[in-house]
């Protein structure tokens, strides 16, 4: 448990940093928060020769509403930023309480969301709620910015679309929706610092009592986090009942994969799934906030 | 301390009830310092981060040791090639097992097999196979990984239930089928009881392996000079450490000296000298300077000496009316790799089973098994609590068989003050009914049991510990506790000095507390020196609960001292016999007339001007105490602790997690010294007791190596995970103790898991028969029984996969 030899570098524009980046090589790494990539380095998972931190891109703090494209999160904003954010709670109140049920205190007032994206982990407890509301992500390099829909985002378990030797995320957009209604439900095996066993996140637009339109997407129970389009389908233009929504919640099980490991067998974390659908879609639709 | 004699006969009948000879209760308990919530003595230190750890230690010239561990379960070691290490610039020393005495040594004198480094065989995951000293840590991590070890991989033993196998590899060649400690103790006739009893039933339970996970990691920093060797240490005793390091080196005791610093919790894992004693010891001999060494998280996992995993089988006949006729336990124990402390954890599982219910007739038998994974050893409530909660459990069983209430079961049985358990434990003071009766009634058990809502239930459980163990862990005749005061020479301080070892439990308080009632002082002129082998007399340290009692008798007897002298002091000074005067929180007066006073500084002072310094002196040794036969001395105590848990729980029914809403712990443990210490124990313990009802296990692969070992994933619960907490006391005096005290520490550990299952059990009318009580093995446990009513249970394996 001792960190190896690296170079530090801590540049203060986005532009230096990328040149940065690719000046160094494949095996540099930037660095948000460090609650991943430390804890990695100190295991003797990884050895980036150098780390790019972004501490001085004040820039990239920042969470603003914009009237077009929505609400703003910039990649560098911690967990903490981000529920206590009198603009998150206003507009996307189901995210600030996400990022509250994420770790515990002390890694929220570190970890980012830049962090908790580009990390990947199938349990990451941000992307379920962001998928949900159909986030994207802006990817800065050298020659341009690109934009990713957040669903489409994740590749693989610890892999995702940014090129890590030539790109930063720098924002996450949540744009502006008809949603009326949304949640994220985390199934931990404590009240802090617990990753998700499963993570269900659920937005739904309701006119009355009957399913416009219906996205959930699950944690922690397959390669990615991953929609449960079969389980959408069940709902969309159905008056809503708890029949409906259960059976919601079994289309929702057939959605995923998920493996047995220590925190849980594979038959329960389905059963979960099964539950959390459940329950998820009627908070989303009873609670009247997005 | 294990006698060796075969004696496991039956032993003659023995008689049930007795009187206490010892102190009487006195009528008079108008207490000047005891039973006060007085201010820890270190809390000042402790909150503004002044507190000076071990860890936090730092000498010229110092340099950093670690210890190279083994990454197998079982291998042969073939060969270790240190050379590139010692190549490795800032590289002190490197050593082996060539390089240090080979002699065996463990806590546990009837089973030393532990080397300081592994010579022919590793034994698990984490076995010590050498170590270095470097000029910075860093350094240390470079040299490890350049030590070049070659193994021959072995079969290993992992299912403790097959150690025994015939065909099972031998981990200790000594120790044939695996075989560490075997228990067979009968008393009374259980085959009689089961044939007398209307009802006999047999359950089965299954532990948990679990860490004491102390805050602060273990640590030790060892200066070897002029032939003296002085080791500072995170310990939870300075005497035992001391008594091993000098018999390993083949040092007299006095040229070892152990100091305790601040210490972050032991509850049990810091009571034996380890690897970076021994090792640490030998590096700075080699290098003439010191050495720090110290665990990561991890490596505090892999070193263990947490609490053993039991299979535990009960057999209980009963009367129609739930009166318990006899007990036969019939347990086994995963004891990992080494004995560590395991052959008193082996014998206190059963031991300790007897004392809250009263029945003549009993058997134990046990067999802890060598495996090929890190020792287990003593952990908060030692072997008792996993016994306990399957005991708990067990009555609840049998409780519902006969439709008899289950506090309604525990009072029929519950023991009663002045009696002796059929392995002859002598129990004055007990408490257990009022104990039993104010849970019931601060919980409303009347009102709830059978009565709340759907997926909410209550449930009830006891326990009880020894207030210090009757005989020490090696056999000597040396007293438990001593104590020495001296007071300053113009009398405005006095200084306790102790061997007792506060390890944040606040040991140093409540002995200073004492020593200011003993003396007539106040608490905030007393300073105090511990837990220091040189200058502080001997005291066997923090466990076993025995530090209020035993080093408490000891503090108490050396307050008398001063008292006395001070008073003949004061007599002379005032022309009055001593007799008629006395002293309180330091003024001095005479009983019949309050008004001819004087202080106690001033006495104080002319005493030393004339008779040099004021000092006291005391000492504790308990009676004799337990019987004969084999292993009797293991849970005998001057004075036993009894306790009663109640506690509401809510599941839900889908996901089967349980909400613990409420626990209502009541006390019987004698006079209190510091009520917000005491009750901080409480909260404490129990806190220790949910966290292996729920959420604690160490896990390990196929291959034996741990799978959470970090604080992330071998979960502690957190505040936001505590229920209310409703810690109560029952009115008692133990004539054993001074003052009437016994111990707390540890007893409110217990109940607590058989206490949650049995809340599950009343809630759902599922039992989860093993521990801990996830919310997974509730789930299924849930699932099994709608499925045997004949419920449709969705099958969620069996679903349409949209995946390709
Ligand atoms: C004790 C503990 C508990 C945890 N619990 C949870 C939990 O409950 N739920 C959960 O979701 N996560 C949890 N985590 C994981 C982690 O804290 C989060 O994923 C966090 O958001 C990571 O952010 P960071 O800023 O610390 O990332 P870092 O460690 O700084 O970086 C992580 C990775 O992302 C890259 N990166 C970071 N920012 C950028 C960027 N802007 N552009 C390009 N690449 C970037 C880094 O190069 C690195 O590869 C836990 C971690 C710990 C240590």
């Amino acid at each position: 448990m001792f960190l190896p030899d690296f170079d530090y570098y801590a540049p203060e524009s986005l532009t230096e940093a990328i040149g940065l980046l690719m000046q160094l090589g494949p095996s540099a790494r930037v660095l948000a928060g460090g609650t991943d990539i430390l804890v990695k380095m100190k295991s003797g998972l990884l050895a980036p020769s150098a780390l790019v931190s972004l501490k001085n891109l004040h820039e990239l703090r920042r969470i603003r509403w914009d009237a077009d494209r929505g609400l703003v999160i910039g990649a560098l904003a911690t967990h903490n930023e981000i529920c206590n954010s009198a603009v998150v709670q206003e507009r996307f109140l189901s995210l600030a309480e996400a990022a509250h049920k994420l770790a515990n205190n002390q890694i929220r007032n570190r970890g980012t969301i830049g962090g908790n994206l580009v990390n990947a982990i199938p349990s990451a407890d941000l992307p379920p709620i962001l998928i949900a509301l159909g986030a994207y992500v802006t990817l800065k390099g050298s020659d341009g910015s690109r934009t990713l829909p957040v669903e489409c985002f994740f590749t693989g378990v610890s892999r995702c679309a940014l090129e890590p030797e030539r790109e930063i995320l720098t924002e996450v957009v949540i744009p502006p929706q008809e949603t009326t209604g949304s949640t994220y439900l985390k199934f931990g095996l404590r009240q802090s610092g617990a990753l998700a066993v499963v993570g269900v996140a659920a937005a739904v637009t309701m006119e009355g009592d009957v399913v416009r339109d219906a996205r959930i997407c699950l944690g922690a129970v397959y390669k990615t986090p991953t929609r449960a389009i079969q389980a959408e389908q069940i709902l969309v233009g159905k008056r809503w009942n708890n029949n409906l929504l259960e059976e919601a919640g079994r289309a929702a099980v057939g959605c995923c994969l998920p493996i047995s490991d220590i925190r849980g067998s594979a038959e329960y974390r389905r059963d979960l799934v099964r539950i959390f659908t459940r329950r998820a879609l009627k908070c989303a639709i009873t609670k009247g906030h997005v | 301390m294990i006698p060796s004699t075969p004696a496991d006969q039956k032993p003659k009948s023995i008689p049930r009830a007795y009187s206490h000879p010892g102190l009487p209760e006195p009528a008079d308990k108008n207490y000047a310092v005891i039973g006060k919530s007085k201010p820890k003595i270190d809390a000042r230190e402790k909150v503004t981060g002044q507190a000076r750890y071990t860890a936090d230690l730092k000498f010229p010239n110092m340099l950093y040791g670690k210890i190279l561990t083994s990454p197998h379960a079982h291998a042969r070691i073939l060969s270790i090639d240190t050379s590139e290490a010692e190549k490795i610039p800032g590289v002190k020393a490197v050593i082996t097992h060539k390089d240090v005495p080979t002699l065996k040594y463990g806590i546990a004198p009837a089973r030393w097999d532990e080397n300081i480094f592994c010579i022919e065989t590793v034994k698990f995951v984490g076995d010590k196979v050498a170590a270095v000293a470097c000029i910075d840590e860093e350094t240390c991590y470079k040299a490890l990984k350049a030590i070049k070890v070659e193994y021959e991989v072995l079969p290993a033993v992992l299912d403790p239930l097959h150690a025994m196998d015939a065909d099972a590899p031998q981990i200790h060649p000594e120790y044939p089928l695996n075989k560490n400690t075997e228990i067979h103790q009968n008393f009374g006739d259980v085959d009689e009881a089961f044939r007398k009893a209307d009802y006999v039933r047999t359950d089965f339970f299954i532990g948990n392996r679990t860490y004491q996970a102390p805050l602060e990691p273990h640590t030790a920093t060892s200066i070897w000079q002029d032939g003296k060797l002085t080791v500072y240490s995170s310990t939870q005793s300075p005497h035992y450490f001391q008594y091993y390091i000098a018999r390993e080196f083949g040092l007299p005791m006095g040229n070892v000296r152990v100091i305790k610093t601040y210490v972050g919790g032991g509850f049990g894992g810091k009571l034996e000298p380890t690897g970076l004693e021994f090792g640490g010891a030998v590096l700075a001999r080699l290098t003439g300077r010191p050495v720090k060494m110290f665990y990561d998280r991890a490596e505090m996992f892999a070193h263990n000496r947490g609490r053993h995993r039991q299979y535990m089988k009960l057999t209980t006949g009963v009367n129609a009316d739930g009166r318990i006729l006899g007990v036969h336990a019939d347990f086994i124990m995963d004891g990992g790799a080494y004995t560590s402390l395991g052959i008193a954890s082996a014998y206190y599982a059963g031991a300790m089973l007897t004392l809250t219910y009263d029945f003549e007739n009993y058997r134990f038998d046990m067999n802890r098994v060598y495996t090929n994974l890190p020792a287990c050893g003593a952990q908060r409530g030692h072997g008792a609590p996993q016994p306990r909660y399957a005991f708990e459990a067990h009555l609840d069983n049998i409780a519902k068989e006969l439709g008899i209430d289950p506090m309604e079961i525990r009072l029929r049985n519950a023991r009663k003050p002045n009696t002796i358990t059929p392995n002859e434990f002598v129990v004055n003071s007990c408490e257990m009914v009022a104990c039993l009766e104010q849970a019931r009634d601060l919980s409303g058990w009347a009102d709830k049991k059978g009565k709340l809502p759907a997926g909410r239930g209550i449930g009830v459980a006891t326990g009880s510990f020894v207030s210090g163990a009757g005989y020490p862990i090696y056999r000597t005749d040396l007293p438990q506790a001593a104590a020495m005061i001296k007071v300053a020479e113009d009398g405005t301080a006095a200084t306790l000095y102790t061997g007792a070892t506060d390890i944040g439990q606040g040991s140093d308080t409540v002995l200073c507390q004492m020593a200011a009632e003993a003396m007539g002082y106040t608490y905030e002129q007393m300073k105090i020196v511990a837990a220091d082998t040189e200058t502080t007399p001997h005291d066997f340290g923090a466990y076993a609960s025995r530090q209020t009692l035993m080093s408490g008798a000891a503090v108490k007897e050396a307050g008398e001292e001063v008292r006395k002298q001070l008073l003949d002091m004061a007599g002379e000074m005032l022309g009055l016999p001593a007799e008629q005067l006395d002293v309180r929180l330091g003024k001095i007066s005479a009983k019949e007339n309050p008004e001819t006073a004087l202080s106690f500084e001033e006495a104080a002072r002319t005493f030393f001007v004339k008779k040099g310094p004021l000092m006291g002196r005391g000492s504790y040794a308990p009676p004799k105490l337990g019987g004969k036969f084999k292993g009797a001395p293991v849970g005998t105590s001057p004075a036993y602790s009894f306790a009663a848990q109640v506690s509401e729980v809510e599941i839900d029914e889908e996901t089967g997690v349980v909400t613990v809403l409420d626990v209502w712990d009541v006390h019987d443990c004698g006079q209190v010294i510091n009520p917000a210490l005491l009750h901080a124990q409480v909260h404490g313990a129990l806190y220790m007791g949910m966290g292996e009802s729920i959420w604690e296990e160490v896990r390990f692969d196929a291959k034996g190596k741990i799978q959470n070992p970090t604080l992330g994933e071998y979960r502690l619960p957190t505040a936001l995970d505590m229920p209310r907490v409703h810690s109560s006391l029952v009115p008692s005096y133990e004539p054993a103790g001074p003052w009437g005290v016994k111990e707390v520490g540890e007893g409110a550990t217990l109940p607590t898991m058989g206490c949650f299952r049995n809340a599950i059990f009343d809630a759902m009318g599922v039992s989860v028969n093993s521990l801990p009580l996830t919310p997974e093995k509730v789930w299924a446990a849930l699932r099994e029984k709608r499925k045997a009513n004949g419920e449709d249970v969705w099958d969620p394996l069996a679903c349409e996969c949209f995946l390709e």
